[in-house]
């Protein structure tokens, strides 16, 4: 009977791989107190145990160390500029480059994490990161540089690997918080790179190197930090709380979908038809979208437009960056606090809110003419920005179960494709200044940022409506519809249910119940058994 | 009394022109008369050429015109093609904000004749073509006066230097020793990994 889905694996997912330590699936023997799909119910961030914790440290660190070399370049512009010869345009073209790669790859790694799990994913990716990131030290030309910036940037795809391997280990009462901490944190690198880039080129041009040679080397850091990392995945990470995929797949605890079915059903049914998808795609292009294009813009502003040195400016776009740290977890901490009040439709209000308001101080930001008033406009900009990003991935999980790793993959491509875009239109144009592109940028930011209102849960409703009023729509149809009769008849969508019985949480303290023989309200989600 | 006149007349712009940002070079008068080594069009390389430099006062000039003058300084500058589509390399009047000179070759107390500077191309010095400047500075580092090797729209005797590509034969040796290593060890790790 278990193996039922294990005769139709395809032989290509047959990958080796390392024994998993051995975890009991008793919930009382789990390190941390678990509801009944075994996600941990807090997140206690100085305990590495496995897996729920070790897990979420894996999942922060491969995606963190990602970022660091995808910005590694753009605290040195200011020198690779004169030693390849680029352009204005060069610069913006390698900028958008560096955002793009991954719009493809981060679709990508959603499927992979749905059919293969989140820790292969997330370790080859950064396995293949590592040479290309060596490479950089033979780039000559401006095609060069924008040719190694893209295939960088594809890396960002751990970004889908992160959030999913948090969203399947932490509770959804949490997974705003656990989430935006996980992001936030990984983000962070964004800005760490702002810093640590100019001190590696600063330490290594004191040792005797030339400053054109120096940013070479200094890139062999990050490529090492890949290899680190991805071996850590492979070797210390899990992909569920009851083991990894492969040995679940093949135990049957696990449903495997064929792959021919992910791409038809999970891609175009479940996530390509969810309208919910691409509203999220817009929206999240203008939050993170927004953040990346700062990361590669920021440095060299500062540089520029206030005569700040290399290093300063590096100093101060690392603000930027590093406001990551506690922005996103509070974007996802005041999603989960406005869910526990106003359930789903709380969550959407915080989103709007936070990210018009990172619009409006990019709007001042590009208009600030003195140092400090920049500085303090960036600050409240990337808090709002950064917070609009925790606050959407306390909403993804809910917008499909099955097809969690595709729509988490789709946003994460949106906010790619948002970063992309504004470099391009804002910052790659010799047209207008980059001050004039930032307050285009806001103003574009605000603008988009409405089609949240749009977004319309049957089960839990929206900014501006209540949920549906007859009782058809619960979280249990809303989950289930996502399986058909047939998969419902052997059992498949038993998972999906748990899901939904634990995401009762979203109906916020206010609403009833429906009186269907269903749990008792709250938002505890004590784990209850059907 | 021109001579006075133009004294004055300059006190009083270096005068404004401190007030308010930096000077603005459009209010430099061009006194030195600048030459360097280069050809039009030569080609030198970073690291390895050099570039010998003489300058002296214009002696056209009325007796007095440089009483102020302190200190020399002279400038590698970006030439107008190399400036296009590169704004970090922009032209400005306000020379607090002027970007064009921004290799400082040498500076030198200022005498009215006889300086002569040889510098060795540095390795940072990116390619693109160039002249050189020489700005005067009175006693309290202020340009007040300036000459150039080129003419006033920079079109002539503009020389290129070609920048050291930074891809050294050590550099490649660590690089294929990393990739090597990284190799082994994706191998290794490999090697290790057992069927469940």
């Amino acid at each position: 009977m278990a193996d039922i889905n294990g005769r139709e694996q395809q032989q290509s997912f047959e990958i080796i791989s390392i024994p998993p330590q051995t975890i009991p699936s008793d919930p009382t023997k789990f390190d941390l107190p678990v509801d009944s799909e075994h996600r941990a119910k807090t997140l206690k961030i100085f305990s590495f145990a496995q897996p729920h914790m070790r897990s979420f440290h894996l999942a922060w660190l491969s995606f963190f160390t990602c970022l660091i070399s995808t910005f590694a370049a753009a605290p040195l512009v200011p020198v690779i500029r004169d030693n390849l010869n680029l352009t204005r345009s060069d610069v913006g073209n390698a900028g958008v480059a560096s955002v793009s790669g991954s719009i493809f790859s981060r679709l990508v790694m959603g499927v992979i994490c749905d059919l293969v799990g989140p820790r292969y994913g997330c370790a080859f990716v950064n396995l293949l990161a590592a040479p290309v990131v060596f490479s950089v030290a033979f780039v000559s030309s401006a095609e060069g540089y924008i040719a190694v910036r893209f295939m960088i940037g594809v890396s960002l795809a751990t970004f889908v690997s992160c959030q999913y391997w948090t969203s399947i280990m932490f509770t959804s009462s949490i997974i705003g918080t656990v989430n935006a901490v996980a992001a936030g944190w990984g983000d962070m690198g964004g800005g760490v790179t702002q810093l640590l880039m100019p001190f590696l080129y600063h330490v290594i041009k004191v040792s005797g190197a030339t400053p054109f040679t120096a940013w070479r080397i200094a890139f062999m850091i990050p490529g090492w930090l890949h290899l680190i990392v991805g071996v850590m995945v492979l070797t210390l990470g899990q992909d569920l709380p009851d083991g990894n995929l492969g040995a679940l797949q093949k135990r049957g605890d696990v449903a495997k979908d064929k792959f021919s079915k992910v791409i038809s059903d999970l891609v175009f049914k479940y996530a390509v038809r969810n309208y919910r998808t691409w509203v999220f795609f817009l929206v999240y292009g203008f939050s993170m979208g927004v953040q990346l294009c700062i990361n590669n813009v920021i440095s060299e502003y500062f540089y520029d437009r206030f005569g700040l040195t290399l290093h300063t400016a590096g100093i101060v776009a690392a603000t930027f960056g590093m406001a990551n740290f506690a922005a996103r977890p509070l974007g996802g901490y005041a999603s989960d606090m406005a869910a526990r009040k106003f359930g789903m439709r709380g969550r959407l209000w915080v989103l709007w809110t936070v990210q018009t308001l990172g619009g409006v101080f990019c709007i001042w930001l590009g208009r600030a003419n003195s140092l400090p008033i920049a500085i303090l406009s960036m600050i409240l900009f990337s808090i709002g920005a950064q917070s609009a990003c925790g606050a959407t991935y306390g909403i993804i999980p809910f917008v499909s179960r099955r097809s969690l790793g595709i729509i988490s993959g789709l946003t994460g491509a949106g906010g790619n494709f948002g970063g992309g875009l504004t470099q391009l239109v804002f910052f790659s144009n010799t047209g207008f200044s980059a001050a004039t592109g930032l307050t285009y940028m806001g103003i574009m930011t605000v603008a988009c940022t409405i089609p949240v209102a749009f977004i319309h849960f049957p089960q839990w409703g929206s900014m501006f409506f209540p949920a549906s009023k007859n009782g058809k729509y619960s979280e249990e149809s809303y989950y289930s519809s996502e399986w058909n009769e047939h998969e419902k008849e052997k059992g498949l969508h038993h998972g999906s249910l748990k899901f939904a019985e634990n995401s009762r949480s979203e109906r916020g303290k206010r609403r009833e119940i429906a009186a269907a023989g269903t749990p008792p309200p709250g938002f505890s989600a004590t784990p209850v058994h059907v | 009394m021109a001579v006075q006149d133009f004294l004055l007349a300059s006190l009083v712009l270096s005068c404004l022109a401190a007030s308010s940002y930096g000077t603005s070079f459009s209010s430099l008068p061009a006194t030195l008369i600048v030459s360097a080594s280069t050809k039009q069009g030569q080609v030198l390389k970073a690291g390895e050429d050099k570039i010998t430099v003489t300058w002296s006062l214009n002696t056209s000039l009325p007796a007095g015109t440089d009483s102020a003058y302190k200190t020399v300084k002279l400038k590698l500058c970006y030439a107008p093609v190399s400036q296009k589509d590169r704004g970090w390399r922009k032209t400005e009047d306000d020379l607090e904000k002027d970007k064009t000179c921004q290799h400082k070759i040498v500076a030198q107390p200022y005498s009215p004749s006889n300086n002569s500077f040889t510098w060795t191309v540095q390795k940072d010095v990116p390619t693109a073509t160039y002249f050189i400047r020489a700005y005067v500075h009175n006693s309290a580092d202020e340009e007040i006066a300036y000459g150039q090797t080129t003419d006033v729209h920079k079109t002539t005797n503009l020389f290129k230097i070609k920048a050291i590509s930074g891809r050294h034969v050590s550099r490649y040796c660590l690089c294929l020793l990393l990739c090597f290593l990284y190799c082994v060890f994706v191998w290794i790790l490999l090697l290790g990994e057992e069927e469940i």
